[in-house]
């Protein structure tokens, strides 16, 4: 008879046991998806925010603008840059922008704040987060005009509303100190007090004139990838095109936004090792049904290897044993999950009257929405580890199986 | 006359000057007869250099302080003050070049260039803040004055105008309205109003009497209107005009200088 | 025949059975524990990092000082207070706050200067050991002063360089002053990260011209099982001229995601409950259905169905015990060793990182509470208790013959 028919039939001689024991590997793999997908969810969520931010998942920028990022660490040839970028598959936009600190005032009012320079034509709400939550007006037109997108809370704070005088004054690239007057076009409300209260959209063309940059010039490039995780790939295609071109480097989020990385990283870990402690408990229990399967058939295992089965079939029996386990459970298992994981990926759950919308981790803005998002290689890895786990549970009551003795269990009841 | 504490008091003097000497622009003749009065104003305080005394009274709701400040401006770019009393504050100075200032603090002995977050901030103390005296000489390009009354008013014949910023120029100010004498066209006072048309700040002008060969008005007031009770005085103690004061006087390494 | 001696009996009969029923259990139960303590761990951390790190449990400031910080609006007669605060079983520590310019080299940085009491904040917060690199302030060393890591990083300064303070004094004239950065911290939140500038109180008022008074009090209830809503207004009323704030109500947003990931934490414990709890349930009906025969001999020789169920109940009963004791001795030292030791992931990142506002540590406690041990043995004896109840009941009503012929 063949071992795998066999291992079968045991099974199925005790139905009840094994199908708790596929459940609970069902169980786990319910769990793992919950877990991976709900993280990857957020983090991929988190770092298109992050990305809508201003400076993208990608950057190129002036080698010590990361540092420090100051007015006076400038990209010359930002075009060129944004040129070649956007001819690098999987690069869904490249965005010129000038970012830095300035001064804002109206009347005797005055606040210290930072700017984003963009080209309003260029810009889309895909790419910029405040464009995307603007409560009043509209982003201004002209790249060379005076209008300016700024926070609700700045708003209140200077007593702005569409179209009142906005005056700003930062230091140029020599240090001057400059001054431009702008009139307010919109206002934004990303829920982010500290972002509405001292973030200001201004024009690209009128904020270069104002620095008396070159024309072209800007503090970085941003680049934005349809799928996040290629970034590493893409700095390097990048930088392998941008050889010929001095005083510039790509940078990825994972730099640009090193908190936010390093946030993830940690709570990744945390995720894992939480995962590890159930999976433990899962493979405990499966442990516990082979090796109980294990010891009430001693009798059988000692006639078998009387009638010459050798102890290596026997093991390979065993283990076979918590394969179709492991493989029963893995089916049962996206039976189970995939309705789940079909809800939690087009609906989710709304957390927001729970926790405001108002929420930030890392510096990033958080959706309050808890939604899944897996890719189809972390559902084989999800799905490898498991089986993995189970197999793993096997050994040692396969082992234990493979140890008896014939002779000595005939004569025990 | 000190440029730079006329330029604290009367910032809007040199704006008409240099709104005048503007290329000629085709002007309805109430505002070319504005621009010819204020240019008369301000010929009374302009040289081409100036050195003065000036003792300036801060009174707050939390202190009240007197500094004796020693002056000197050439054109209207440079400017130079330095703190003579109190002791304790004594060789603190500011220059002014161009659209950069500079503090020199003795006690560190170091040079700090002006930031953007600090131009709000109070100069010296005092109700003015460092943005009103970087902004000072940009004045001209960014108001268009107006004669907005003239005819008795409290026993006095005077002038009224009306400074309107450009749609363009970057100033924190919605307009301001200064008064002066009809005969001499000395300064009365000056009222500074926000963009929603509220009273910011008064600026009035007190004891006419000759300094320096001039005659002009030797103690301003600077009054805060959201802070009742609270001011800034100067009193002009001596000023000499036309000096010859090299270029290089208005250096970072002049600043440092005990 | 008295019950438990004959269940012990029937255990010791099989005693593979029986340890593996149990070895299963413990197991299961010695993993909640440890996870109790990690999550227990983790929100005592949030919660630490949030509260105790810079915020306080309770803060006290001037009327209008919240509204309109100035340096003038004072909390006048502070070692009074401080001192009448602990006999009502407060702790309290004054800071005083001011606006002022940090310049190094060429950069210079609007900061937010700050003068802390150097005893009593290292017994209220946490940011005395919260430093990157270099020390927290001391008093030896009045012109040292630790900066937030952000400001470090726009003013290109490390431990040991000098940086110029000017601020506005007290009188209104210009104080400057030269001072050596001795400490920069790990990321606290966005404020202090970009703009905190430490100084000794002593430091600060001498600089500024501040003799006397602070801006704002940091407060700790000294009986930690005080509700805090209760601890706020009984301060509010010893402090009547005063502004009395927890930080509930400084931080709203903080406190609703503290609860929000209280009650996610609470899920995921509950998910391993449910993992423990299948294999609990499979356990026990294990160990009765594969002695069916056993049972129906008994049967036969007359026992009642209640005398089986209840047999099979203490029988169970001493199992869990078992477990729960291998469990308490498996899982607790290791709760214990990760209390002391935390795990540590600092190596995996680069930087220190905030969550709303919250340090973050990336190194992992464990915290050992009453409920994160009793709530997971009693979790352990319910499940077995409930999931025993089906094949007691099956086995007390079986038919002996079908029963001993079972197989």
């Amino acid at each position: 008879m063949r071992l795998g028919a066999m291992a079968w039939r045991t099974l199925m001689r005790s139905r009840r046991r094994s199908l708790i024991t596929c459940f609970s590997v069902a169980f786990g793999v319910l769990l793992a998806v919950t877990f991976t997908a709900s993280a990857d969810y957020s983090y991929t969520s988190m770092i298109n925010t992050s990305a809508r931010m201003g400076l993208g998942h990608l950057s190129v920028q002036h080698p010590a603008y990361n540092e420090t990022p100051t007015l006076d660490r400038r990209l010359v040839e930002a075009e060129t840059v944004r040129q070649a970028a956007l001819a690098i598959p999987g690069v869904a936009a490249a965005r010129i922008r000038i970012m830095g600190q300035a001064m804002f005032a109206s009347g005797a009012r005055s606040q210290g704040g930072s700017f984003i320079a963009i080209d309003p034509g260029e810009e889309r709400p895909g790419e910029n987060i405040f464009l995307g939550n603007l409560v009043e007006g509209a982003c201004f037109v002209e790249s060379d005009g005076h209008g300016v997108v700024v926070g609700r809370k700045m708003a209140e704070k200077l007593n702005l509303r569409p179209g009142r005088k906005l005056i700003f004054t930062l230091a140029d690239k020599n240090g001057e100190l400059v001054s431009e007057i702008s009139r307010v076009s919109g206002i934004f409300a990303t829920g982010d007090d500290a972002v509405d209260g001292s973030l200001v959209l201004l024009p690209l063309g009128l904020v270069r004139d104002v620095l008396a940059y070159e024309p072209g010039a800007a503090s970085l490039v941003a680049l934005f990838l349809a799928d996040h995780r290629r970034a590493a790939a893409v700095r390097a295609e990048l930088a392998g095109r941008l050889a010929g071109l001095s005083g510039l480097a790509v940078r990825t989020w994972r730099e640009t936004q090193a908190d936010l990385a390093g946030l993830i990283t940690v709570d990744r870990l945390f995720n894992y090792l939480l995962q590890l402690l159930v999976g433990l408990v899962i493979a405990a229990g499966i442990m516990n049904t082979l090796l109980m399967s294990v010891m009430e058939r001693c009798r059988d295992f000692g006639i078998m290897l009387a009638l010459g089965m050798t102890p290596g079939r026997i093991v390979r029996l065993v283990l076979l044993e918590s394969c179709w386990i492991g493989l029963l459970g893995l089916l049962l298992g996206v039976f189970l999950t995939l309705p789940w994981y079909l809800f939690m990926s087009r609906v989710g759950i709304d957390f927001s009257a729970q926790i405001g919308n108002d929420y930030s981790a890392g510096g990033v803005l958080v959706d309050p929405v808890l939604k899944f998002a897996l890719s189809w290689q972390t559902a084989l890895v999800i799905g490898a580890a498991v089986f993995a786990l189970t197999m793993l549970a096997g050994i040692f009551p396969a082992i234990k199986a493979g140890r008896t003795v014939p002779v000595e269990n005939l004569k025990r009841v | 006359m000190s440029r730079l504490c006329f330029a604290i008091s009367l910032c809007l003097v040199p704006a008409l000057l240099f709104s005048l000497l503007a290329p000629a622009r085709a002007l309805p003749p109430e505002e070319a007869e504005a621009r010819a009065i204020l240019l008369e104003i301000d010929e009374l305080w302009r040289a081409s250099s100036s050195q003065g005394q000036v003792r300036m009274q801060v009174r707050t709701a939390n202190y009240t302080r007197t500094l004796v400040l020693e002056t000197w401006s050439k054109g209207k770019d440079r400017s130079l003050v330095r703190i003579s009393a109190p002791l304790k504050e004594k060789d603190t100075a500011s220059l002014k070049s161009g659209a950069t200032m500079y503090t020199y603090l003795p006690r560190t002995d170091r040079t700090i260039r002006l930031t953007s977050s600090m131009m709000m901030g109070s100069w010296m103390g005092s109700h003015f803040t460092n943005d009103d005296l970087v902004k000072e000489s940009r004045l001209s390009e960014d108001y268009a004055p107006a004669i907005t009354f003239r005819g008795e008013r409290d026993g006095e014949r005077i002038v009224e105008f009306t400074l309107t910023p450009h749609p363009e120029a970057a100033v924190v100010w919605g307009r301001i309205v200064m008064t002066v004498t009809d005969r001499g066209h000395l300064p009365l006072v000056a009222f500074y109003y926000d963009d929603d048309n509220n009273l910011a700040r008064t600026i009035t002008f007190h004891d006419i009497k000759e300094l320096g060969g001039r005659r002009l008005p030797t103690r301003l007031k600077v009054v805060p209107a959201d802070k009742p009770g609270e001011y800034t005085e100067l009193v002009y103690e001596s000023l000499r005009f036309d000096l010859e004061l090299p270029d290089s006087f208005f250096s970072l390494l002049e600043l440092r200088r005990r | 025949m008295n019950l438990l001696s004959f269940a012990l009996k029937n255990c010791k009969r099989s005693p593979a059975r029986t340890w593996i029923t149990i070895g299963a259990m413990a197991f299961a139960g010695a993993i909640m524990i440890f996870y109790a303590s990690l999550i227990a761990g983790w929100l005592a951390a949030m919660e630490r990092n949030a509260v105790g790190m810079d915020l306080g449990e309770l803060q006290v400031h001037a009327q209008g000082y919240r509204d309109d910080p100035d340096l003038y609006k004072r909390i006048e007669d502070v070692e009074t207070l401080v001192a009448a605060l602990a006999r009502a079983g407060f702790a309290a520590a004054p800071r005083l706050f001011s606006g002022g310019l940090a310049a190094a080299g060429n950069a210079s940085s609007g900061v937010q200067l700050r003068g802390v009491d150097l005893d009593r904040e290292r017994e209220l917060t946490l940011l005395p050991r919260h430093v990157w690199q270099g020390e927290w302030l001391a008093a030896e060393d009045p012109a040292g002063a630790v900066i937030g890591r952000k400001l470090a990083r726009i003013l290109g300064l490390t431990v040991g360089d000098e940086v110029v303070l000017v601020a506005q004094a007290a009188d209104g004239s210009t104080a400057n002053e030269l001072f050596r950065v001795r400490g920069i911290l790990k990321s606290v939140g966005e404020g202090v990260d970009r703009s905190g500038f430490f100084l000794g109180a002593a430091a600060f008022r001498s600089l500024l011209l501040v003799p006397d008074g602070a801006h704002q009090l940091v407060v700790k209830r000294l009986d930690g099982s005080e509700g805090l809503a209760v601890a706020t207004s009984r301060l509010a009323r010893l402090l009547p001229a005063c502004e009395v704030r927890n930080w509930q109500e400084l931080q709203p947003v903080l406190a609703r995601l503290l609860a929000m990931s209280d009650i996610s934490l609470v899920i995921m414990l509950l998910i391993t409950y449910v993992a423990v709890g299948i294999l609990t349930l499979n356990t026990q009906l294990m160990n009765v259905f594969e002695r069916i025969p056993e049972i129906g001999v008994m049967k036969a020789l007359g026992f009642s169905p209640w005398s089986i169920f209840f047999l099979i109940l203490t029988e169970s009963a001493i199992q869990v015990t078992a477990a729960v004791l291998l469990a308490l001795a498996a899982g607790l030292p290791f709760s214990f060793y990760f209390s002391a030791n935390p795990i540590d992931f600092s190596d995996f990142v680069a930087t220190s990182s905030t969550i709303a506002g919250v340090a973050l540590d990336a190194k992992w406690y464990c915290v050992v509470t009453v409920d994160s041990v009793l709530l997971p043995v009693f979790f352990l004896y319910l499940i077995a208790g409930l999931s025993i109840l089906y094949p007691a009941g099956k086995a007390a009503l079986l038919n002996p013959l079908a029963a001993i012929s079972h197989r």
